[in-house]
């Protein structure tokens, strides 16, 4: 990879169990706050109840008759669109790329409709229709009437971060001069019982790091970035709020759901999108780890770590948000842009004790940071790594 | 965008068998034929992967991995690859509906025994991405991999990421493939929705009369420069009908996939694409399923590199495109893979033999 | 049929361990790594089996790597937990 230009992020929009906007989540980051609970929307029969991080009921969101997962994306994008001062009739149909991580957002799951389907039953097929028409990327395309590609990327838990990514490719490459992109999932108790019965879920608050994580709680939500070229942000009236700097993608093909002991996709990932970006590690001010909370994950992650960023202050958000699947990686590049804004990250939420098996540590309390460039990673199943490199506003 | 790609090598999977001689075949002689069970459809074969991976290594693999690992394997062996290095090959994996057997097989072993029972190897199997991550981890890749999933046009969306990449240099080759598998539960909620609806469906979109296909088919890209053995890919873009888009030149043949969905028949833009003898459509020869248009992509490239003799089938209703003489695919300068998809959005990829 | 032959036979299907009979693993074989080569997801995949076939249940992969060393382990632990019927 040789470095490239950056491309300007001109809004960001974000909401999740941390808050409705990406302000109040930024606020409760800040102020420590974290509200896992039972999931409200669904039950199950495990004696259980694993907390979840859940978007209350009580918001108002877009997209009336489609999924969830596009409900929320559709939330994001206004907020980003607004935030980057874009008025919509500006961008009815032109060229704007929308490239959108999910997992549950491209699955048709729903099982009122398969057992009933199963048991010889006729189920209506209304459920198929809200699938059809639920692909995410397209629902912000149609939304805003856009007339570029649109990408959904199915690449499990790092989607979010492969989707900025790649737009921000698509825009380098002159594929389109604006794109939105980012990542977005709902809770859904089909994943709740895939991540249980993998027992990689914690019974207790997820605790990324901590020497007695038990695993990840799952969360939802969503987060879009408005990228433009250059020229296109230059005629903004504002200056861009960062930059992507680099992205590295990189598959470890190890194991279907084990990260690779060494982290060597992980590595190779970073080592791309530092490359691509042109800076050295030494400009990075702090990472934005994966940091799921469970053994395995942070295990790789902290030595990974250590080995590439010796010294580099690092946290998981997913404290704060649960695991969001394919937003994940979206919403926590839109903290990691809030975070270089605000010259602070918030403490690594559910770390206590120190693992002596980890050579590194995220940060207990509120830090102080530079504000040149910063780090976000995600890892996934499938063996997937995504790395973003996140340059701070040049103001 | 216009972009200039080689194909070096193809691996198609289908009702028609597995690999380039069988499409050539079933193109030629109209032989592909629809099984009867569970409803008519194009069911895909992956015995031939035994040639290539061992049998234990296929353990745990659904058979929607195992159409695509099969895809792959056949398009590195087209393009005399099979052990060549990896170390810069990237792999891009266009899927309209994943895994959806697998999902459906998850959500039994929750329903049957409890969600104490789910089955955590079904639900890993499902992730949209388990094919890809298998190809990965069994042909030990380690560059980029992505899966897009974006319906009917799945497959020019991941293309063009999988152009941008070579493009720009972020790897060397890419392995880019698509797969869908038949799904009895989807079928059903697709016939039912489109069952009422006049004016019926086009033929090859969703619940429309050709019968619903499976299969994968793959392709090894590389930058121009060394030659391509299949033509070369010139322009890959999506976006919305309206306006006179999509343009295509006029003296290209167009290969139509219309995969628009009912509703969408009575509002949609007339679309600008030409009429017979210069469009055809090939769905009846591989069934139809989102990423149809992948098979058309070979199609194309098979009559860049030899000069393909397209027969079409007679289906239970007359074919929307004839399907012109032999010659014509390849006088055509170009070809022009067109899919239109729901809500007026449409996907092209051009390519041509002369590079 | 003893608990033990029947793991066996449960192994060989639930895990498709197509290239070998119930007959071929030895009571003393590691389940993982070299012995059988079952990995990761095979042991979640075995916790679940586990408790649909015999209704044991093992609540986490600490309780799973101390029973899951041969067929004889894991034997012994399902006798002494299961339900009588």
């Amino acid at each position: 990879m040789t470095s490239a230009q950056p491309v300007p992020i001109t809004g960001l929009g974000c909401l999740c169990a941390a808050g409705p906007n990406l302000s109040a989540c930024m606020q409760n980051l800040f102020g420590g706050m974290r509200v896992p609970r039972p999931p409200s929307r669904f039950s199950t029969t495990h004696p259980v109840r694993f907390p979840v991080f859940e978007i209350m009921d009580d918001l108002p969101l877009p997209g009336a008759g489609l999924s969830r997962t596009c409900r929320l994306a559709l939330a994001a994008a206004h907020e980003a669109v607004l935030d980057a001062g874009l008025p919509p009739d500006l961008l009815r149909g032109q060229r704007v790329g929308v490239c959108i991580g999910t997992t549950v957002g491209c699955t048709f799951n729903n099982e009122e409709f398969y057992r009933d389907f199963r048991s010889g039953g006729s189920p209506a097929p209304e459920l198929v229709r809200r699938f059809l028409q639920s692909n995410p990327a397209s629902a912000i395309a149609r939304e805003f009437d856009l007339n570029g590609p649109c990408q959904t990327l199915v690449n499990a838990c790092s989607s979010g971060t492969d989707a900025i990514g790649i737009a921000a490719d698509w825009i380098r490459s002159g594929i389109c001069d604006i794109a939105i992109a980012g990542g977005a999932d709902e809770l859904s108790r089909v994943t709740y019982n895939g991540f249980i019965s993998l027992l990689i879920t914690d019974s207790a608050p997820c605790r990324p790091f901590d020497r007695d994580r038990k695993g990840l709680n799952l969360g939802e939500g969503a987060a879009m970035l408005v990228l433009e070229s250059a020229r296109s942000a230059s005629g903004g009236n504002r200056p861009p709020r960062a930059t992507v700097l680099g992205y590295g993608l990189a598959c470890d093909a190890h194991h279907l759901t084990a990260p690779h002991p060494d982290g060597a996709g992980l590595k190779r990932a970073m080592h791309d999108a530092l490359a691509q970006s042109g800076i050295d590690v030494g400009n990075i001010a702090f990472v934005n780890a994966h940091g799921t909370g469970t053994p395995d994950n942070d295990r790789v992650e902290s030595g990974v770590l250590a080995e590439m960023l010796p010294g580099v202050p690092f946290l998981s958000t997913k404290g704060y948000t649960g695991h969001t699947l394919g937003a994940a990686g979206a919403i926590e590049a839109a903290f990691t842009v809030a975070c270089l804004t605000a010259g602070r990250i918030p403490a690594s939420a559910g770390f206590v004790t120190q693992d002596p098996a980890l050579p590194v540590s995220p940060v207990r309390t509120v830090t102080a940071v530079r504000t040149r460039a910063a780090m976000s990673q995600s890892l996934a199943f499938g063996g997937n790594n995504g790395v973003l490199v996140i340059g701070g506003s040049p103001a | 965008m216009t972009m200039r790609l080689a194909i070096q090598g193809l691996g198609p999977v289908g009702g028609f068998g597995s690999g380039t001689a069988a499409l050539e075949r079933a193109l030629v002689t109209a032989a592909s034929c629809p099984h009867l069970t569970p409803v008519p459809s194009f069911s895909a074969d992956t015995a031939g992967l035994e040639a290539f991976v061992e049998r234990k290594t296929l353990r745990r693999m659904d058979h929607f991995s195992r159409m695509a690992m099969l895809g792959a394997f056949l398009a590195l062996e087209d393009a005399g690859r099979l052990t060549a290095g990896r170390e810069r090959l990237g792999l891009v994996l266009a899927s309209g509906y994943g895994a959806a057997r697998t999902t459906f097989a998850f959500l039994d072993s929750s329903m049957d025994h409890g969600d104490v029972c789910a089955s955590p190897t079904s639900f890993s199997t499902s992730v949209h991405n388990a094919a890809a991550a298998n190809i990965a981890i069994v042909l030990d890749l380690h560059g980029p991999t992505i899966t897009v999933s974006q319906f009917e046009l799945s497959v020019p969306s991941a293309l063009l990421t999988a152009g941008q990449w070579l493009t720009a240099g972020r790897v060397d080759a890419v392995l880019f493939g698509s797969v869908d598998e038949f799904c009895p539960v989807i079928e059903y909620g697709l016939q039912r929705l489109h069952a009422d609806q006049n004016p019926p469906p086009p033929q090859s979109s969703p619940g429309g009369t050709v019968p619903p296909g499976e299969g994968a088919v793959f392709f090894l890209l590389t930058r121009v420069g060394e030659e391509s053995r299949y033509g070369v890919i010139t322009d890959i873009r999506l976006g919305t009908v309206a306006n006179g888009e999509p343009r295509i030149a006029t003296d290209a043949v167009v290969v139509v996939n219309d995969q628009r969905g009912a509703m969408d028949a009575d509002t949609t833009a007339p679309v600008p694409a030409p009429a017979p003898p210069r469009a055809v459509s090939y769905t009846p020869v591989y069934g139809r399923l989102p990423v149809g248009p992948a098979f058309d992509m070979a199609i194309a490239a098979l009559a860049c590199r030899h000069g393909l003799t397209a027969a079409t089938r007679n289906h239970a209703e007359p074919a929307a495109h004839p399907i012109p003489p032999p010659s014509h695919l390849l006088n055509a300068p170009s070809i022009t893979c067109l899919v239109l998809g729901r809500d007026n959005t449409f996907g092209l990829i051009t390519s041509s033999g002369r590079g | 049929m003893t608990t033990k032959e029947q793991l066996k036979q449960i192994l060989v299907s639930d895990l498709n361990l197509e290239d070998m009979t119930p007959e071929q693993i030895p009571d003393d074989s590691p389940l993982f790594g070299q012995g059988l080569g079952l990995d990761s997801l095979d042991a979640v995949e075995l916790v679940v089996i586990v408790q649909r076939h015999f209704g044991v249940e093992i609540k986490d992969m600490q309780e799973a790597r101390s029973a899951f060393q041969t067929v004889e382990t894991l034997a012994t632990l399902i006798d002494e937990r299961r339900p009588t019927t």
